[in-house]
């Protein structure tokens, strides 16, 4: 393990102990040193004052030749254990005298002694060189050898002393690094416990305790502050996610009474279907069995009367004459509430056709004149001139004008009764307006909100007065919501009420028209569907098949006659032949182009008022116009657009006036813009 | 006069239309239900039927659909008869191969009006 992988407790311990034992070692060494240098100085210096003393002594022996005294003499340094060999020489270099301890040998020659330096080491030893002189004569040379024991024994035990010391420290230095260590290593400690203990239990509310107010007292501080910083975002988000789990409970439960309520409000409608289907067969069925009965009733009552009026029994004839009205007021009561209960049972439908609005308004004052006359009243009609033809129920309609109408002859007496007829534009969309107004009772503001609910007649005292059955006004009210329209009253007691019903001047049912079969626009036949007027007839020319069957579904789902033609010379015969509402042209065509064609139709005074719509991929809309064509829409176009400007010129058409431009907002719809994508299903 | 085959099985009614339809001048020949419509329509051959279409056993719209898949009947022109006044049962009657349609109660002036054209076109073809 590296050092510095080490914890802070053994850095420091290590650090504290490193440095202490150098500086213990580096004294230690110093001191030894000295010692040992003073103490050879002073062992060396002891040497040579022995050698004058031994010099001195064996002086006189040397001059004497006295060998056994001088021998003594050096006997004598048996006493010095570390003089391991002494030698006396003679003068003229012979060994005189010796001792020695041990097998030490003497050098035979006596060793050269300098004046200046009389000692030496020599290996281990250390030799000291001594002339010998008597009265100041030259008597020979002593040569002394020690072994320096008493040195090396000090230096030994000093460097034991030393070893001890070190040791001794060592260990008190660890004792006291030890103990003083804790100082830092202890906080750091315990911020790391705390932080484990928060990252195990995800305890936040533990705090590191600050010991000293040092950098790691900060350190626990910012520590602590994060802590309780989190805790606080904790708490926070534990609220949060409390209140989630609250909320999702209660959506669960929201969510589980919902469908609860669902399925409720499912079986209850399941029921109330049921119901209804049955009221609707009962009705069905009751009606049937009252008009077998009633079939009698009129038929023999008609049957009396005729043979009353062969035997001129007239007091008879009115009495049959009553039961047979009866008879039929109680036929129309039944037809009534058939038809109402078709209507709720959403099985009234619509027969749809183009008819004469004159036409049919004369037909109900026919019929109503003797209603008319009864109360001496007077009708007064005014139709105005654009009421042409409409698109609708027929029978509905008479139905709802014969409603109104005979209610207004019926609470009118010596008065007048008007009808209006008008037709005008209202958010894009053309209507036909009826108005009856009479002059008659008139209905109370609080018996107007129910008028056109079932069985309600404005007061129960004239039902008994006038007769009805209360369903007229219901069911008017009724047939004009199934033909998306709606039906007004305005009155005031005593002053006569004005009714208006206002219909969509081309009724359209839910669910589109069926599309005629593919065979009927590829070969023109006008006569195909005589029904449509050529008001209702567009002229299709366009060379490729895919748009001319795309173009003839769209446009009879409008319902137009779409005729369509496959290249412009046949346009153009079919446009001089049929007199169409409008004509959609293409420009790019094998033959004779749609250019040419626009310019034949708009130079032949016939055919010049015919609006051209150009539908073509050529990008020259100023073309277009200055030839004549009344819109430029270039592929793929789209169908809203084109929807409303071929309404818009078929409610012109019938309208009277021939304007012929109709500005497009969009008039240059660029390629690539949103399209409808089966439109153009070659671009794909 | 003109021969008519009505097929009715309320008793009231099958009096009061053969009675009044009598007294217009036309013969009537009476069937009670659609079995027995059937078999006069094919012996006697009338010059126009008047069908009840809720006939017990078998309903009207089959038995016009079987005079009119005969081809000694078929030319014999059928008014259906009935009590509903649903356009659905108009447009049934139609279908079975009826040439025209009258709600009951038959409004007398009306039918005899239908029963003319009827047999004039009935004599122009």
């Amino acid at each position: 393990m590296k050092f510095q992988d080490l914890s802070i407790k053994r850095k420091l311990i290590l650090m504290t102990m490193l440095t202490s034992s150098i500086a213990l070692l580096l004294s230690s060494a110093s001191f030894l040193i000295y010692d040992l240098i003073s103490f050879r100085n002073l062992l060396t210096h002891d040497l040579a004052t022995q050698a004058q003393i031994i010099g001195y002594n064996s002086a006189a022996a040397m001059a004497f030749k006295d060998e056994p005294a001088a021998t003594a003499t050096l006997s004598a340094l048996t006493a010095k254990g570390d003089i391991v060999s002494a030698a006396l020489y003679s003068p003229n270099g012979q060994m005189f005298a010796h001792y020695f301890r041990g097998a030490k040998t003497l050098p035979s020659a006596p060793p050269i002694c300098s004046p200046e330096k009389s000692y030496r080491f020599e290996g281990q030893y250390l030799e000291v060189c001594h002339e010998v002189t008597l009265n100041g004569d030259h008597v020979g040379t002593l040569f002394l050898q020690s072994d320096m024991r008493q040195w090396s024994m000090r230096a030994r035990r000093y460097a034991t002393i030393c070893l001890v010391f070190a040791l001794v420290s060592v260990f008190f230095a660890f004792l006291v690094s030890s103990k003083l260590q804790k100082v830092i290593s202890g906080p750091i400690m315990h911020l790391e416990d705390t932080m484990k203990m928060v990252s195990a239990n995800k305890n936040y509310e533990v705090r590191a305790v600050k010991s000293y107010s040092d950098e790691i007292g900060s350190l626990i501080d910012g520590f602590n502050a994060m802590l309780s910083d989190i805790q606080q975002r904790d708490g926070a988000l534990r609220g949060a996610n409390d209140e989630l789990q609250t909320r999702t409970l209660e959506l669960e439960e929201e969510v589980s009474q919902r469908k609860q309520a669902q399925e409720e409000l499912l079986k209850a409608k399941h029921v109330a279907e049921e119901a209804s289907r049955a009221k609707s067969i009962f009705l069905a069925n009751m009606s049937h069995e009252l008009r077998t009965p009633l079939n009698a009733i009129i038929g023999y009552s008609e049957m009396l009367e005729e043979e009353a009026r062969d035997s001129e029994d007239a007091d008879h004839i009115r009495d049959l004459q009553k039961i047979q009205f009866a008879g039929k007021h109680l036929l129309s009561l039944i037809n009534d509430v058939l038809d109402l209960s078709k209507i709720e049972a959403g099985k009234m439908p619509l027969h749809l056709e183009t008819f004469d609005v004159r036409l049919m308004v004369a037909e109900i004052i026919t019929t109503l004149q003797p209603a008319i006359e009864k109360n001496k009243n007077t009708l007064r009609v005014r139709m105005a001139d654009e009421v042409s033809t409409m698109r609708a129920d027929v029978t509905k309609v008479r139905q709802i004008l014969f409603n109104l109408l005979s209610n207004a002859c019926k609470f009118t007496d010596h008065g007048t009764i008007g009808l209006d007829v008008d037709r005008k534009l209202e958010n894009d969309q053309d209507w036909i307006r009826f108005q009856v107004s009479d002059t008659g009772i008139g209905i109370a503001a609080k018996q107007r909100e129910n008028l056109f609910k079932e069985f309600a007649q404005a007061d129960t005292s004239i039902a008994r007065k006038y007769g009805g059955t209360g369903l007229g006004l219901a069911i008017s009210y009724k047939f004009v919501q199934l033909m998306k329209g709606r039906i007004e009253v305005e009155s005031e007691l005593g002053r006569g009420a004005t009714f208006t019903a206002e219909l969509p001047a081309h009724v359209r049912t839910e669910a589109a028209d069926p599309v005629r079969p593919d065979g009927a626009i590829d070969s023109p036949a006008p006569a195909s569907s005589p029904a449509k007027t050529n008001q209702d007839t567009i002229l299709v020319i366009d060379d490729d098949a895919a748009v001319r069957d795309l173009m003839s579904r769209f446009l009879s789902k409008l319902d137009f006659n779409v005729v369509a033609a496959r290249s412009g010379e046949e346009g153009l015969r079919l446009a001089a032949q049929l007199h169409p509402a409008i004509i959609t042209l293409d420009v790019v065509m094998p033959g004779r182009d749609g250019w040419w064609v626009l310019n034949q139709l708009k130079a032949d005074p016939a055919l010049s008022e015919i609006p051209i719509i150009m539908v073509t991929i050529v990008d020259n809309e100023a073309m277009g116009i200055n030839l004549g064509a009344s819109n430029y829409l270039i592929k793929p176009v789209q169908r809203e657009l084109l929807a409303d400007l071929v309404e818009k010129y078929r409610v012109m058409r019938s309208s009277g006036p021939k304007t012929m431009r109709i500005p497009v907002s969009i008039s240059t719809n660029r390629k690539g813009q949103e399209q409808t994508e089966d439109q153009n299903p070659r671009r794909r | 006069m003109p021969r008519i085959l009505l097929v009715e099985d309320n008793e009231m009614n099958r009096d009061m239309l053969s009675r009044r339809l009598q007294r217009k001048g036309y013969t009537v020949l009476i069937a009670h239900d659609g079995e027995q419509g059937l078999a006069k329509a094919c012996s006697e051959i009338p010059d126009l039927i008047l069908m009840d279409i809720s006939l017990p056993f078998i309903d009207g719209y089959e038995v016009t659909r079987r005079i009119k898949a005969n081809p000694r009947t078929r030319h014999i022109p059928v008014i259906a008869l009935t009590a509903h006044a649903l356009l659905t049962d108009r447009d049934k009657a139609l279908k079975a191969g009826c040439n025209d349609y009258d709600t009951k109660p038959v409004d007398f002036a009306r039918l005899t009006e239908k029963i003319e054209n009827l047999l004039v076109n009935e004599e122009t073809l």
